[in-house]
């Protein structure tokens, strides 16, 4: 009986020792906050399975970080940079056509009258997609200019990185 | 029976155990991705604030000299305006905040040019000099928007060459208020107000010796906070 409950005590500080010992762990791992963030961050998919030769549809979900606004693909203004994805030539994958969302309506707080049309938060491109027979480790582009209420950034360029399986 | 009573008691507390250290680790996941997400939030609101940090050590100081061409191709040198107070305005033809801007710009360039007051706009849109019809292209952009909103004053290209003496230059518009001795008065990133740009001309056209150095605010940066300037252009608009 003695050696029943001994075990069990041992049993039972092993557990809880693991256990503290995994959370200081995981206490003293750092936040990572990392280099400074692209305004649009690549949501998903990592992966996607088409049908080989074929204009396959691919949601590609994208977030804009908060406080910030990107311009349409379709901006009133002629001189805004308007959001477009593309796909490299030599990447087995063609991009058969992409139907961006239409954007909703901003205007700057000094001047209420003017309305930009831009993508916040989270949107969508619905792409299609033609790939030739195999795996393919496609870095897509998506160039678009950010701005705040005030003050504008560059245009950038990011990659969107989609492992394209066709068979 | 006693033995069995102690084997599921010993059971039970060692699934409460886990049970305990489940829930104990899920929150603690939790506040951690709130954490994160904090964080992360703080740092998109702080990215333009940082470009307008970026230009606090400057004021006080002598604007860095440049020479850039303008449209025609002629070298235009801050050294020319020696004398004269200058809005040294960093815009691009993508910026909307710009756009709504240079209206006030041109408004107050006419305004002030009678007093010692020029602006110098100087376009940050990238050109690439390596390729002859792209760079007459990027330059007829310019140009055009430059007719559209009849901008009376010197414009500069390759405004990015200047990114590192001028603090960055990492958003748009950015504007230095130069005094007539040469010295930065005055710095903002992102679109304020007309009024706000013009109690900073009219702060650039009084001013002609270093500035004392005191707390900046970081949308408007300014020093020499006097308040006899707020009082003229009070009188004057009135």
């Amino acid at each position: 009986m003695r050696r029943v409950r001994k075990t069990l005590a041992v049993l039972l500080f092993a557990i809880v020792g693991v256990y503290a010992a995994a959370q200081v762990h995981e206490t003293d791992k750092p936040i990572r906050t990392g280099p400074k963030a692209d305004a649009v961050q690549y949501l998903y998919p990592e992966q996607v399975t088409v049908t080989a030769g074929k204009s396959a549809p691919v949601a590609l979900h994208f977030r804009v970080k908060q406080g910030l606004h990107i311009n349409s693909h379709a901006p009133k203004d002629e001189f805004l940079i308007p959001t477009v994805l593309s796909i490299p030539e030599s990447s087995g994958v063609r991009l058969d056509s992409a139907e961006y969302p239409t954007g909703t309506e901003f205007a700057l707080p000094v001047e209420p009258g003017t309305k930009l049309i831009v993508y916040t938060g989270e949107f969508a491109i619905q792409a299609r997609l033609v790939a030739q027979p195999g795996d393919h480790m496609v870095e897509a582009k998506l160039r678009y200019q950010a701005c705040d209420a005030s003050a504008c950034l560059p245009p950038k360029t990011i990659t969107v990185p989609i492992d394209v399986v066709a068979k | 029976m006693k033995r069995n009573t102690l084997v599921t008691g010993a059971v039970l507390l060692i699934l409460a155990t886990f049970s305990w250290a489940g829930w104990a680790n899920w929150e603690y996941r939790k506040q951690a991705a709130e954490k994160r997400l904090a964080n992360v939030s703080q740092a998109e609101l702080v990215e333009v604030g940082d470009a307008q940090t970026a230009l606090g050590p400057l004021i006080g100081r002598p604007a860095p000299q440049f020479s850039l061409e303008d449209l025609s191709g002629r070298r235009v040198s801050l050294a020319d305006y020696k004398g004269k107070a200058v809005l040294i305005n960093f815009w691009a033809t993508w910026c909307g905040p710009c756009k709504v801007e240079t209206p006030w710009l041109v408004d107050l360039r006419n305004q002030y040019a009678g007093k010692g007051f020029e602006i110098l706009g100087v376009s940050t849109d990238d050109i690439d000099r390596g390729d002859a019809k792209a760079f007459g292209q990027e330059k007829q952009e310019i140009s055009e928007f430059v007719q559209r909103m009849h901008m009376p004053y010197p414009v500069l290209i390759d405004g990015d060459s200047l990114s590192k003496p001028y603090g960055g230059l990492d958003a748009m518009p950015t504007s230095f208020f130069v005094d007539r001795s040469g010295k930065i008065v005055a710095a903002t990133t992102g679109i304020t107000s007309k009024d706000d740009i013009e109690v900073n001309i009219q702060k650039a056209l009084k001013s002609s010796s270093l500035v004392p150095v005191g707390d900046f605010n970081p949308r408007s940066q300014n020093q020499d906070v006097d308040t006899q300037i707020a009082t003229d252009f009070d009188r004057e608009k009135s």
